[in-house]
């Protein structure tokens, strides 16, 4: 399957992850990984299954890489209804009352211009003891084996 | 294309700029270099120890070292152990990242007076610095001075109870301090109006949390900025908070004019708006900023460089991070200007292969290399007393003693 991973980053730790996923998964994959800011809103290929990973920071917000993406989806309203996705979270319990917040807007963003998501939205917790990869790697496992049904079925 | 880079401080800035060189150009021959035997500066000794999630930007770190090929020369304070023109000779690039170790002071009459005590001086007493001065006595209405990201940390881990230091590093000694320190009160004032002030609001959101605390916010004014804004809303959601005993309370807009020292601490002489204020505290916390202490003569060079504060020194000498541009900034913001710097910095790279690069550090003694802090690292995990993820070592002997143990973590 052609896969690309998106991230958005504030510290660079989701922007870790995204590139571990795209190595664990790039033995099987074509995997691209890309950060949120380099995408084009015209640039999101129907025949492609897209991977989120992405922060929160400050009081909730989105990181920075992931800002001018979200400005873009809401101020030109792209018609997103192709795209499939899955989105994986990275945030601290520190701050439980805006836990990933970011993920959490970003998702909606992303279904409200019609992109359908696939799988549950995962999340880490930078004050937990799991290791972000060890949650990633098997959600990637499996919203992937998800999304080559659903896109088989498309194709 | 090669070249030789020497990165001094192995903090978060040199460490996202060894990590933005590296991925530009992976065959660069970059050596990070701490006076310290200990790598990640701040995110080990400033970033809370109640903040661990904040410390996990180290595990990025630990790719530079472990996957991009950078190496580790702890143990080394250039300007002391190696000059710092001898390092321009061996390398093509030395950039300097080695952060704002000193307190900034009052600046009024009565600022050295032993009651006081600077923030960055008492976190590393908290956080088991190798060079960290004994943790004072500081009475039971502690006075913090600032209102930064700095001044709240310190508010919040001194109103802490045992019990809400869980899962935290903070060492058998700084728990035991804290835990006997009998502290009643504690006021912050800041300079500013609230709506200026430096916090993050969502710091001091985290206050809400506090199990043992009365909080009370006095003074804090109106704005119609949209930021501003952000900051009295926080200070409103945690204004009242009620969950026991220790009365927080929060003032703004006063400027501190003079300290005299009083039989139960100090007086502290503010002026506001209002007229003159004198406030009486067991001690005096001062939050109020950082400037350059130690080997390398910072304020003269980034003087004389003028140049609108780039990063560029010299040929082939560059400054990042607090280094550069003064105690401003998160780690965040920190990693953006790295990865600005090191684009400069390789526009400007014109490699000299007869540079002899890391070998003027190899025959340098006591040099603890990455793995030497791997060791360190597995010991202080492996030694982690109940409720902490961590025992950090802070003699200076017996780190190096565990880096230089091969067969300890075995």
């Amino acid at each position: 399957m052609n896969i690309t991973i998106l991230y958005g980053t504030e510290t660079g730790n989701a922007e870790m992850l995204a590139e571990d996923i795209q190595s664990e998964l790039e033995a099987e994959h074509d995997v691209d990984c890309m950060n949120l800011s380099d995408i084009e809103l015209d640039a999101f290929d129907p025949g492609r299954f897209y991977i989120l990973v992405c922060s929160t920071y400050g009081d909730g917000e989105l990181p920075a890489s992931a800002r001018p993406f979200a400005e873009k989806l809401s101020a030109e309203e792209p018609d997103l209804s192709a795209v499939r996705f899955a989105i994986f979270g990275m945030g601290d319990s520190e701050y439980e009352e805006t836990f990933n917040f970011g993920p959490k807007s970003l998702s909606e963003l992303m279904q409200a211009r019609g992109a359908v998501q696939i799988g549950e939205r995962v999340a880490h917790d930078a004050s937990g003891s799991d290791m972000a990869e060890d949650l990633a790697f098997p959600w990637a496992e499996a919203v992937v084996a998800e999304a080559s049904q659903v896109l088989g079925e498309v194709a | 294309m090669s070249g030789k880079i020497a990165v001094v401080g192995a903090g978060p800035s040199g460490c996202y700029l060894a990590q933005a060189l590296l991925k530009a150009q992976p065959d660069l021959e970059l050596d990070v270099i701490d006076a310290l035997p200990v790598p990640y500066g701040l995110v080990r000794y400033g970033v809370a120890a109640d903040h661990q999630g904040t410390k996990a930007v180290a595990r990025q770190f630990a790719r530079v070292f472990e996957r991009q090929g950078a190496r580790f020369f702890g143990n080394v304070a250039v300007g002391r152990d190696i000059a710092l023109d001898e390092l321009r000779d061996a390398y093509d690039v030395v950039v300097l990242a080695a952060g704002l170790a000193g307190d900034r002071r009052l600046g009024i009459p009565g600022d050295d007076l032993p009651c006081i005590h600077g923030a960055g001086t008492l976190t590393r007493a908290l956080y088991e610095h190798p060079d960290a001065e004994a943790l004072p006595a500081i009475g039971s209405r502690p006075l913090i001075v600032g209102n930064g990201n700095v001044a709240i940390d310190l508010l919040r881990l001194l109103a802490k109870a045992p019990d809400e230091l869980d899962g935290t590093d903070l060492g058998p000694g700084p728990s035991d301090w804290l835990a006997r320190s009998g502290i009643g009160e504690i006021t912050i004032v800041g300079r500013s109006p609230a709506a200026q002030a430096k916090f993050d609001p969502v710091m001091i959101k985290e206050l809400h949390k506090l199990g043992g605390v009365t909080i009370r916010v006095v003074g804090a004014g109106e704005t119609d900025d949209p930021e501003g804004r952000k900051r009295l809303d926080a200070l409103a959601a945690i204004d009242g908070h009620q969950s026991g005993p220790l009365l927080i309370t929060f003032r703004f807009g006063l400027t501190p004019v003079a300290v005299e020292g009083s039989d139960g601490g100090a007086m502290v002489r503010f002026a506001s708006s209002a007229g003159e204020e004198t406030v009486e505290c067991s001690s005096v916390l001062t939050a109020i900023g950082f400037r350059a202490a130690g080997d390398l003569p910072r304020d003269e060079m980034i003087a004389a460089a003028g140049e609108g504060g780039t990063g560029r020194l010299a040929p082939g000498l560059y400054a990042a991070g607090w280094f550069n541009r003064g105690p401003r900034g998160t780690i965040p913001e920190n990693r953006a200007d790295a990865q600005a710097l090191a684009d400069l910095i390789l526009a400007d790279l014109s490699a000299r292969p007869a540079k002899p690069g890391r070998a003027v550090l190899e025959r340098h003694a006591g040099v603890v290399d990455y793995e030497g802090w791997q060791r360190i690292d597995a010991a202080e995990i492996a030694a982690a007393a109940q409720g902490r993820c961590r025992a950090k070592i802070s003699d200076r002997s017996e780190l190096l003693r565990l880096a230089g143990d091969k067969e300890a973590g075995k």
